[in-house]
C-alpha cells in the first residue's frame, strides 16, 4: 500500500515543518512541509468569521431600515484569526529567511527560458489584480455615469429666485472631489499669513508624491543590493536606508490617508482662522451612511465668513450620496489595503536588509517585491484622478 | 482485459439502454405554455391563495373507523362569486386531494380524476347541471384500513366573467385519524448524514494508515504520519488533499441533492418546508461547483501535471498548499450559517438585491465570506499553475507538444484567474453591503442589482468552461490511449480550447437574457453562444475520429469516456436551446434548466472526472483498480444518472419551475402540471438514491484497490506522455530535478529557440547584465 510512505524524505538531516526553509531542499529536491498554509488558511476563516460577528447590521422593523452597530464585544474572534495568520505569515517568512539566491529556479523553455519562475510568477500575480481593478473601475464607472451629480443636478432644478423643488433624499453623485480637490466651502476663513486658503488638495497630492518616491527608493535599493564594488556593511546599511525609506513613505501614504477619512487637516490657527484647514470627509458628512446629506449650494459660489451654521433657504437640498461614498471608500481603501500588505513585506525586508539579507546573489527579491509596489503606485496614478480630481 | 464477448455484451446493454432513455419520455411542448397561469391559456385562478377565499370540509369523524364510508360536504364562502348579485348562481369549483383511502363522486356535480383526486364537473356555465355552477359539493370517503389521511382542498371562487380575470381560490388542509409519527427534519437529517460522513471519513483514514503496515502499527506514529500529509506541500500529497476533500464535498452535495428530491417526490410534500428547500438547493450548488468539483479538477491538476509536463513539483508548493487550505476553510463558513437554521438561501448566484436584503438569512453573510476565500483560492492555484506552465514544461516540449489534458488545465487556468477577480470584487461589495452597510446594492440608494449579475456572470459563465475543460483533457487523453493512437487533430484540438477560452469570456449574457438587458446585446450573446458550439463540436469530431481510426481497448476509464461522449453531447445540444433568445425566454427557470446544466455538468464533467479515477488511479497509488467493480459503477451509474436528469427535460417543458419547494399536479390551478409529473418526480427521486449509491461502489473500490489491488507497472495502460515514465506511485520529487526527461522530436531545434514572442518578452524581461541565467 502506498498512499505516501513513511520516509519519503530521505534527508539526512531532521527538518522542522516551521523553518527554517532549506533550500534547493537538501539533496532528493523534495519540497519542504510547511505549518504555515494551514494557519493562513484558517486564520483568514476566523478572521473573517469574527469580522461578520463584529459588524453586523440589523433590520428595524418599524424605520424600515438598517440599524449599523459595531460590536465591540464580538472582536475577540477577529483578533484570534488574525493573530493565527500572522504567526503562519511568520512561519512561512521565517522558511524565507535563509533565501541566498544560490537557489533560484529558472524557467525552461519558450517564451521564458531563463527568466526566474519566481519573476514569471510575480507577473502572472499582477495580471489578476489588474482585474481585481477593472472590476473596481467598472463598478465606479457605472455609478458615475448613471448618477447625475448632485451640483448639476441642483442648478438644472432651480430657476432664478424661485425656491428649489428637489425631492428629499434624493440620489445623486455628490464626488469625492468636492470636498478635497474644490474644496470651496473648506474654505471659510483665509489662511492668516498668507490671506488665503491654500489649496485642500494639498494632503492628496503630497500622497501621490510620496507613493511615486517610493516606487523610486525601491529601485534604488534593488540597484544598491546587486552593486557587487560596496562592501557588504556598506551595502546592508544602504539597502536598509533605502528599504525604510520606502516603507516611511507608504506609513506616510497611509496615514495621510486616514487623517483625510476621519481627522482632518487642521494647522495652526488664531482664533477661527486656521492656516490650513481641510476637514476629514467624515467630518463634512461624507459617509456611507449618509442618506440625508445637507447639501449647501451658496457655499460653492460665495465661499466666505458668513456660511457657518445653517443653509440660506432656497440654497440647500437635501441628497442621499452614499453611492458616491461607498464607491469612493470602497476603491481607495482597497489600494489602502494593497499599501498595507506592502508595508507588511516591507517590514519584513527592512529588517532582513540590515541583519546583512540582501546580497548581489538574491537582490532579485527586491526587484519583485518592487514590481507589486509599482504596480501598487500606478493603479494609484489611476484612483487619483478618478476620485480626487474629477 | 475485457474478453470481446463481454465487451459486445456491454456495448449491447448500452445501446439498449441508451435507447430506452430516449425514447421513454418523449417530450412533448403544452399548448398552455411554461407558467401557464401567468400566460394565459388555462383555467386557473390566480397565482396564489387568497385569504378571503375560506374553505370548508364537514364530515370528517374525530374517531376513524377503519374501511368505513363518510359522506363530505365542501363548501366555501368569500371571493367575487359571494359578492357578485349578477350571478345568483353561486360559481366556484373545488379540487381535493386525498392521501389515503378513496374518494368518490356521489352525483353528476363531482368527477373523479385518474390521480384518486375529486374535482367539480363542468367546464363553462352553459353546461347545465354542471359541477362549477356550485358553491357546495358533497363527496364520499372510503377510510383505509389502517392509519388516517391527509385532506388538500383547494377550492375557487370565480367572478362569472368566463375570464380568470379577478378570480380567487383557497386552501384547506386537514387531517383525520392516527398520523404517521413527526417526521425529521430535513436539517436532522442533514446534519447526522454529515456528521457521519466525517466520521467514515476519519475512520478511512485511520484504517488506510493502519493497513499501510499492519505488524508496525503503533499510535506514535499517527501523528507524524497524519501531520506529514496536512503540512505537505508535495504536488502528489496536495493532490490527494485535494481530492478526499473533493469527493467528501460530492458526498454532502449528493445529500443536500438527496434530501430535497425527497421533498420533490410527491406533490405537495412538506418534508423540507419552504425556507430549508431555499438553503438546500443554495448549499448543493455552492458544495458541487466550488467544493466539489473545482477540487476534484485541482486534484488532478496537481497530480497530474507536474509529471506530465517533465517538471518535478509546481512552481509555487507552498502556495499550492494554502490554495488547498483554503478549501476547507472556506467550506467551515460556508457551512456555518446552514446548521444553525440560518444558511444563505440565495440560490448559487446570490442574486442582489436579495442577497443584500434584510431577508435574506443571516447565513449569507458568512457564505459571501466562505465565497471570497475560494476566490482567493482559485487566484493563487492560478497563478501557481500558470507560471508552472510557462516555466516548467520539461526540456524540448515546446507549447504544442504539451498533453492535452495540460493544455486544458493551461486554458482552464488562464479562464479562472481572469475572470474570478470580478467575483471577488462583487463578492467584497456584498459582504461590505451586509456588514458595515455600503450600498453597491441597495436598491433605494440607487444600487444596480444588474451590476452584481454582470460582476457574477463574467465570472460564472467562464466558471463551466474552467470546470469542463478539464474533462475534455481527460477524455482526449483517455481516447487516445484507449484507441492506441495519437489523438486526431491535436492542433484543431489545442485551437478548439483556446476558442472556447476566448469566445467563453463574450457570451455570459445568456444568463440574463431575462433581466431586462439591451435587446442588442441579446442578439450579440445570442451569436456568439452559438459560435461556442463550433470548437466544442471540433473537438466531439475528433474524439470520434480518434476512435475510429483507433482500436478501442475497453477499460473502465473507456466505459466512462464513452458516456461522457453521450451524456456531454446530449447537454451540448439541449444548450443549444438556451442562446436562442425566444426559446430561453420561454425555457428559462424551468427544470428544462436543469435538465441541461447537470447533463453538462455531471455527465460532462463528473464523468469525465470519473474517467480521470480509473486512468490515473495505478499512477498515484501504484495499485490497479478493480475492474468488475468498476464496471459495475459504470453501469448503475450511467443508467441513475440519465434516468435522473433525462425526465428533468419533460418537466421542465411541461412548466415545472426550478427553485420551487414543491409543487401541485392540477389542470385547472396554479401550474398547470399534469399528474404524471408526480409519477416523473417519483422516478427522478427514486433514481436520484440509486446514483448515490453508485458512488459508494466507486468510493468502495479506491479503498479497497488501493489497499490491496494488483501492483501496478508503471505503464498500464499503454500511454506515452510522461507521467508514465516515473514509477507508480511516482517517487518525490516526481522527476529528478538534475536529470529532467527530454521530449526529443525532430524540430526540436526549432522549438526550444524562442520565436517572436519569446524574443519579445525576453527583451522586456531580461536584464542586459543577465549572464543567461547559470546558476551562481
Amino acid at each position: 500500500m502506498s498512499y505516501g510512505g513513511h520516509d519519503d524524505h530521505h534527508h539526512d538531516h531532521q527538518h522542522s515543518h516551521w523553518g527554517p526553509h532549506d533550500w534547493n531542499h537538501g539533496h532528493g529536491g523534495a519540497p519542504h512541509n510547511s505549518w504555515a498554509p494551514i494557519m493562513i488558511a484558517f486564520g483568514s476563516s476566523l478572521f473573517l468569521l469574527g469580522f461578520t460577528k463584529v459588524f453586523t447590521q440589523t433590520w428595524d422593523d418599524e424605520a424600515d431600515l438598517w440599524t449599523y452597530a459595531i460590536h465591540s464585544s464580538q472582536i475577540g474572534l477577529l483578533i484570534a484569526g488574525l493573530a493565527i495568520f500572522s504567526a503562519g505569515l511568520t512561519v512561512f517568512w521565517r522558511q524565507d529567511w535563509s533565501h541566498s539566491g544560490s537557489f533560484e529556479p529558472k524557467a525552461i523553455g519558450t517564451p521564458f527560458r531563463t527568466i526566474d519562475i519566481r519573476k514569471v510568477a510575480i507577473w502572472m500575480f499582477l495580471m489578476s489584480e489588474m482585474m481585481v481593478f477593472s472590476s473596481l473601475f467598472s463598478t465606479y464607472i457605472r455609478y458615475r455615469t448613471g448618477f447625475d451629480n448632485c451640483v448639476t443636478l441642483f442648478e438644472s432644478s432651480i430657476e432664478p429666485g424661485s425656491t428649489v423643488v428637489l425631492e428629499a433624499g434624493q440620489q445623486c453623485w455628490l464626488p469625492a472631489s468636492y470636498f478635497i480637490a474644490e474644496g470651496g466651502y473648506h474654505q471659510e476663513h483665509a489662511n492668516a499669513a498668507l490671506g488665503f486658503m491654500p489649496d485642500t488638495l494639498i494632503p492628496g497630492a503630497i500622497n501621490t508624491f510620496a507613493l511615486i518616491v517610493s516606487s523610486y527608493t525601491i529601485v534604488l535599493a534593488l540597484k544598491t543590493a546587486k552593486d557587487a564594488s560596496l562592501s557588504d556593511a556598506e551595502r546592508n546599511s544602504k539597502v536598509g536606508k533605502y528599504l525604510s525609506i520606502t516603507l516611511f513613505l507608504a506609513t506616510l501614504f497611509l496615514t495621510f490617508k486616514l487623517i483625510e477619512w476621519f481627522v482632518g487637516f487642521e494647522i495652526g490657527h488664531e482664533g477661527d482662522w486656521y492656516y490650513f484647514h481641510a476637514p476629514s470627509l467624515s467630518a463634512d458628512h461624507f459617509t456611507i451612511h449618509e442618506s440625508a446629506y445637507t447639501y449647501c449650494h451658496s457655499w460653492d459660489h460665495h465661499g466666505g465668513a458668513d456660511h457657518h451654521g445653517a443653509c440660506e433657504p432656497g440654497q440647500d437640498a437635501i441628497f442621499d450620496i452614499r453611492m458616491a461614498a461607498s464607491t469612493f471608500y470602497v476603491t481607495t481603501g482597497t489600494h489602502g489595503v494593497h499599501v498595507f500588505g506592502g508595508m507588511v513585506a516591507l517590514a519584513y525586508m527592512v529588517l532582513k536588509a540590515f541583519r546583512g539579507g540582501y546580497t548581489p546573489q538574491n537582490a532579485v527579491s527586491i526587484e519583485y517585491f518592487g514590481l507589486y509596489w509599482h504596480f501598487v503606485d500606478l493603479v494609484w496614478v489611476l484612483v487619483f484622478p478618478a476620485f480626487y480630481l474629477y | 482485459m475485457i474478453g470481446s464477448m463481454k465487451k459486445s455484451r456491454t456495448l449491447g446493454i448500452l445501446a439498449i439502454l441508451l435507447l430506452a432513455v430516449a425514447i421513454a419520455p418523449s417530450a412533448q411542448s403544452y399548448p398552455t405554455g411554461i407558467s401557464g397561469a401567468q400566460d394565459g391559456g388555462c383555467s386557473c385562478h390566480g397565482q396564489t391563495p387568497s385569504s378571503d377565499v375560506v374553505a370548508s370540509l364537514e364530515g370528517l369523524p374525530s374517531e376513524l373507523e377503519a374501511g368505513a364510508t363518510y359522506t363530505l360536504n365542501i363548501t366555501f364562502t368569500g371571493g367575487p362569486s359571494y359578492d357578485d348579485n349578477a350571478n345568483p348562481a353561486a360559481l366556484g369549483g373545488f379540487h381535493l386531494w386525498v392521501s389515503d383511502g378513496v374518494l368518490a363522486p356521489v352525483d353528476e356535480m363531482v368527477q373523479l380524476n385518474s390521480d384518486g383526486s375529486v374535482t367539480h364537473t363542468g367546464t363553462d356555465k352553459a353546461d347545465t347541471g354542471m359541477g362549477n355552477d356550485q358553491r357546495n359539493w358533497t363527496v364520499e370517503w372510503t377510510a383505509p384500513m389502517d392509519g388516517g389521511a391527509k385532506f388538500v382542498l383547494h377550492v375557487n371562487s370565480v367572478n362569472g366573467d368566463q375570464t380568470n380575470g379577478g378570480d380567487m381560490w383557497g386552501k384547506l388542509t386537514a387531517d383525520v385519524g392516527p398520523q404517521p409519527a413527526e417526521q425529521a427534519s430535513g436539517l436532522t437529517v442533514l446534519a447526522s448524514a454529515i456528521l457521519l460522513m466525517v466520521v467514515i471519513t476519519l475512520s478511512c483514514v485511520l484504517w488506510v494508515f493502519y493497513r499501510q503496515d499492519p505488524g508496525a502499527f503503533a499510535w506514535e506514529r499517527f501523528w507524524p504520519w497524519f501531520s506529514d500529509y496536512i503540512t505537505s506541500t508535495d504536488h502528489k500529497k496536495v493532490g490527494t488533499l485535494y481530492m478526499v476533500n473533493g469527493l467528501f464535498f460530492l458526498g454532502v452535495g449528493g445529500l443536500f441533492a438527496l434530501i430535497f428530491r425527497v421533498q420533490l417526490a410527491v406533490p405537495g410534500n412538506d418534508f423540507l418546508t419552504q425556507d430549508e428547500y431555499n438553503q438546500f438547493f443554495t448549499m448543493h450548488g455552492t458544495t458541487m461547483i466550488f467544493l466539489a468539483a473545482m477540487p476534484m479538477i485541482a486534484g488532478f491538476a496537481n497530480w497530474i501535471v507536474p509529471l506530465q509536463i517533465g517538471a518535478q513539483d509546481l512552481a509555487l508548493p507552498r502556495l499550492n498548499a494554502l490554495a488547498f487550505w483554503l478549501n476547507p476553510a472556506a467550506a467551515l463558513l460556508l457551512f456555518s450559517g446552514i446548521f444553525s437554521g440560518q444558511g444563505a438561501d440565495t440560490g448559487w448566484t446570490g442574486y442582489a438585491p436579495y442577497i443584500v436584503s434584510h431577508t435574506a438569512h443571516s447565513g449569507a453573510t458568512l457564505w459571501v465570506a466562505g465565497q471570497i476565500l475560494i476566490v482567493a483560492s482559485s487566484t493563487i492555484s492560478g497563478i501557481n499553475f500558470m507560471t508552472t506552465f510557462c516555466t516548467m514544461r520539461a526540456p524540448g516540449m515546446g507549447w504544442m507538444h504539451m498533453p492535452l489534458f495540460s493544455w486544458s488545465m493551461l486554458i482552464a487556468t488562464l479562464m479562472l484567474f481572469i475572470s474570478i477577480p470580478a467575483f471577488g470584487i462583487g463578492l467584497i461589495q456584498v459582504l461590505l453591503d451586509r456588514t458595515i452597510g455600503t450600498v453597491f446594492y441597495e436598491v433605494a440608494a440607487g444600487g444596480d442589482p444588474l451590476l452584481w449579475s454582470h460582476l457574477f456572470w463574467y465570472f460564472g459563465h467562464p466558471e463551466v468552461y474552467v470546470v469542463v475543460l478539464p474533462a475534455f483533457g481527460v477524455i482526449s487523453e483517455v481516447l487516445s490511449t484507449s484507441a492506441r493512437r495519437t489523438i486526431f487533430g491535436y492542433k484543431s484540438m489545442v485551437f478548439a480550447l483556446a476558442g472556447i477560452g476566448i469566445v467563453g469570456f463574450i457570451v455570459y449574457g445568456h444568463h440574463m437574457f431575462t433581466s431586462g438587458m439591451s435587446p442588442v446585446l441579446r442578439f450579440v450573446t445570442m451569436l456568439t453562444t452559438m459560435l461556442v458550439a463550433v470548437p466544442t463540436g471540433i473537438k466531439i469530431f475528433n474524439w470520434l475520429q480518434t476512435m475510429h481510426g483507433g482500436s478501442l481497448v475497453y477499460r473502465t476509464h473507456t466505459l466512462w469516456a464513452l458516456g461522457f461522449l453521450v451524456t456531454f453531447t446530449l447537454g451540448g445540444i439541449s444548450g443549444m436551446y438556451f442562446p436562442a433568445v425566444a426559446m430561453d425566454l420561454h425555457l428559462h427557470e424551468t427544470y428544462f434548466v436543469v435538465a441541461h446544466f447537470h447533463y453538462v455538468f455531471v455527465g460532462g464533467i463528473v464523468f469525465g472526472l470519473y474517467s480521470g479515477i480509473y486512468y490515473w488511479f495505478p499512477k498515484a497509488t501504484g495499485r490497479m483498480m478493480n475492474e468488475k467493480i468498476g464496471i459495475l459503477h459504470f453501469m448503475t451509474g450511467f443508467i441513475s444518472y440519465n434516468l435522473i436528469f433525462w425526465p428533468m427535460h419533460r418537466l421542465g417543458i411541461q412548466g415545472m419551475p426550478r427553485r420551487q419547494h414543491t409543487y401541485f399536479i392540477t389542470t385547472d390551478e396554479y401550474f398547470a402540471l399534469p399528474p404524471e409529473t408526480a409519477d416523473w418526480n417519483m422516478l427522478i427521486t427514486v433514481a436520484a438514491f440509486m446514483f448515490f449509491a453508485s458512488n459508494l461502489i466507486l468510493v468502495y473500490n479506491m479503498i479497497s484497490s488501493g489497499l490491496r489491488g494488483q501492483k501496478a507497472p508503471s505503464d498500464p495502460w499503454g500511454g506515452w506522455s510522461m507521467e508514465w515514465l516515473v514509477s507508480s506511485p511516482p517517487p518525490t520529487p516526481s522527476h529528478d530535478p538534475s536529470n529532467l526527461p527530454v521530449l526529443e522530436f525532430a524540430e526540436i531545434h526549432g522549438d526550444s529557440e524562442p520565436g517572436f514572442f519569446g524574443r519579445m518578452i525576453q527583451w522586456m524581461m531580461i536584464p542586459e547584465d543577465d549572464d543567461g541565467g547559470e546558476e551562481e
